[in-house]
């Protein structure tokens, strides 16, 4: 080719599609539909290592899952048996009537009461007298003023340490007419080095299980982030910021992670439905006593939240890696 | 213009791929750089597109210091350089058009728009039956043109190739080149790193051979109203090419 042809081409050619349609705007919320669209594409063209992060995150989280779920259950039983810590304070001498509702009125103003009752000589006879059924012989001879009148008082939760009950003993034994203060210290002590040890235990095996669930999901998320660092490098060689290729990968993340956790869910209650929820009988407990229930929406919530954090949050430490433009 | 004023870059201490490198390249020339493999073409293209950054001395892109240049301004840079990679880098698991509109859709073009210009091109290069393949059923001739087509879609001011004919037969080559000489006739400044010697026999371009990380040979500049005949050149550029 000479050079006035070149030239005269030069003139005549014009680049195709030389003028540039508007651009659309810029950030998140102006490239949002941009950015979804980018996502799901990617989930639809990355089919099996979409399928291994969204299982690999509802498995992990069905684990967590079932160990709040067992948690919380265990600690809903336990509360139950602390409702048997009862305090039992004795007259020594059985108070006129008049004066039985300004007793209780001065034992319920202690810190830490939640109900008090009043039980008379005559009522703790015939509760005796009841208890032995079929044994009366051995009740002959025996009149209501052998046994003393007595208040029956339970203490709310926050009340039921050892520490707490010693506490709440000495100060009722300061009122007036009060005389001996039974609460089966034993009983109480060795139930709350128990439920110390449950919790300590279960704070334990949460923390974990927490660290392995992100120990796990935020591997499996950089490993198929890694697998498309050539996308990444490529987007970032062509122009692309670094927000512009981060954005779909995010959103990816937050997809997946809701997708596992939605899945933990559905496989949660259905091993509810399936089995534990019948659980109570196999173990000869009340269910409805026993407190084998499932989670609470408040629980639900936060699994749900914590797949989606653990989806955008993996993202992010991985993207950090991978994407240096 | 691209200009490379003292460019030395270092991988390790002791080992420089690319030392004392001046270079002009004015607006809309059509540049080869050739040199025995590992004299340093590569690393200078890339260079080029900010992809490494000198550890002594300066690139200047149309007056831009590209060493100057913060995290956030270097894609706005790479926009205007469309680039050719060795190994293509298509992403297997996106078609053929999806492959070549990435380009824009970073410009923030629309879907619409989008379509019509990747179709366009795509027409260009023989490739309208293949839009919805994926590159790993193409051929290595026509992944080389897609890869082509997602380079010069946006209009870009610089063309870059590393390599662009290295796997090819005779007629894909000549294929290839003509695409190139197409964009430089529209004004697009290209540069192309190749060790064929036919290649630049047949083109009769400007041609700066590297050695060891060197410039041996700066070749002649071109007058922008000569490009395509400079039978001199072609003629030295033969002896050249002989030797390296």
């Amino acid at each position: 080719m000479t050079a006035p042809k070149a030239n005269a081409m030069k003139k005549t050619t014009k680049p195709a599609g030389a003028v540039r349609p508007k651009l659309a705007q810029e950030g998140f919320f102006g490239r949002s539909g941009y950015f979804f669209a980018r996502a799901l594409a990617n989930l639809r063209q990355n089919v099996f290592v979409s399928v291994v992060t969204v299982g690999t995150i509802s498995l992990a989280l069905l684990i967590a899952a079932l160990f709040l779920l067992v948690y919380v259950n265990l600690e809903g039983l336990a509360n139950g048996w602390s409702d048997k810590v009862q305090i039992t304070a004795y007259f020594d001498k059985e108070p006129a009537p008049l004066a039985v509702a300004a007793l209780k009125t001065t034992v319920k103003s202690i810190p830490g009461t939640k109900s008090v009752t009043f039980i008379s000589k005559q009522e703790a006879e015939s509760r005796l007298r009841a208890r032995l059924k079929g044994q009366e012989s051995l009740l002959e001879g025996v009149n209501a003023d052998v046994l003393p009148a007595s208040l029956e008082i339970r203490l709310d939760r926050e009340h039921r340490d050892n520490f707490a009950v010693t506490h709440y003993v000495a100060a009722l034994k300061k009122v007036q007419g009060i005389g001996e203060v039974q609460y089966g210290e034993e009983w109480v002590q060795r139930f709350n080095t128990f439920m110390n040890f449950f919790r300590l235990m279960g704070l334990l095996l949460g923390s974990f299980l927490t660290i392995a669930v992100l120990f796990i999901v935020s591997n499996t998320i950089k490993l198929t982030i890694y697998a498309r660092k050539e996308e990444l490098e490529l987007l970032s060689l062509v122009g692309a910021t670094r927000f512009f290729i981060k954005a779909p990968f995010l959103i990816e993340g937050v997809l997946q992670g809701a997708l596992g956790a939605l899945l933990s869910l559905l496989a949660l209650a259905g091993c509810y439905f399936a089995f534990l929820h019948n659980a109570g009988s196999f173990l000869g407990v009340n269910p409805a006593g026993a407190g084998l229930s499932f989670l609470s929406p408040l629980h639900l919530a936060v699994i749900l939240g914590g797949g989606v954090l653990l989806g955008f949050i993996g993202s992010l430490t991985s993207l950090r890696r991978f994407v240096n433009v | 213009m691209i200009q490379l004023h003292n460019v030395g870059l270092s991988y390790q201490p002791e080992a420089a791929a690319l030392s004392d490198i001046n270079l002009k390249i004015p607006k809309g020339d059509f540049v080869f750089l050739t040199g025995q493999s590992g004299a340093g073409k590569s690393t200078l293209l890339k260079l080029l597109y900010a992809e490494l950054t000198p550890t002594r001395g300066q690139v200047l892109i149309d007056g831009q210091n590209l060493t100057r240049l913060s995290r956030s301004q270097i894609p706005l840079v790479r926009r205007s350089i469309g680039v050719v990679f060795q190994d293509y880098k298509l992403l297997p698991n996106r078609t053929v058009l999806e492959n070549v509109a990435i380009t824009l859709e970073v410009l923030g073009w629309g879907q619409r728009d989008i379509g019509k210009k990747v179709f366009h091109i795509l027409k260009r290069m023989g490739l309208e039956s293949k839009l919805n393949s994926t590159p790993l059923r193409l051929s290595g001739g026509e992944q080389q043109r897609v890869a082509l087509a997602r380079a010069l879609v946006n209009d870009p001011k610089i063309l870059i190739a590393d390599e662009p004919t290295g796997n090819l037969d005779e007629e894909n080559k000549e294929a290839i080149l003509d695409f190139f000489k197409e964009a430089n006739n529209r004004g697009t400044t290209v540069v192309v790193a190749t060790h064929d010697r036919r290649v630049i026999e047949n083109s009769h371009r400007r041609v700066i051979r590297l050695d060891k990380g060197r410039i041996v040979d700066q070749g002649r500049i071109v007058d922008q109203g000569e490009t395509g005949s400079a039978p001199e050149e072609s003629a030295e550029v033969a002896d050249d090419s002989t030797q390296g």
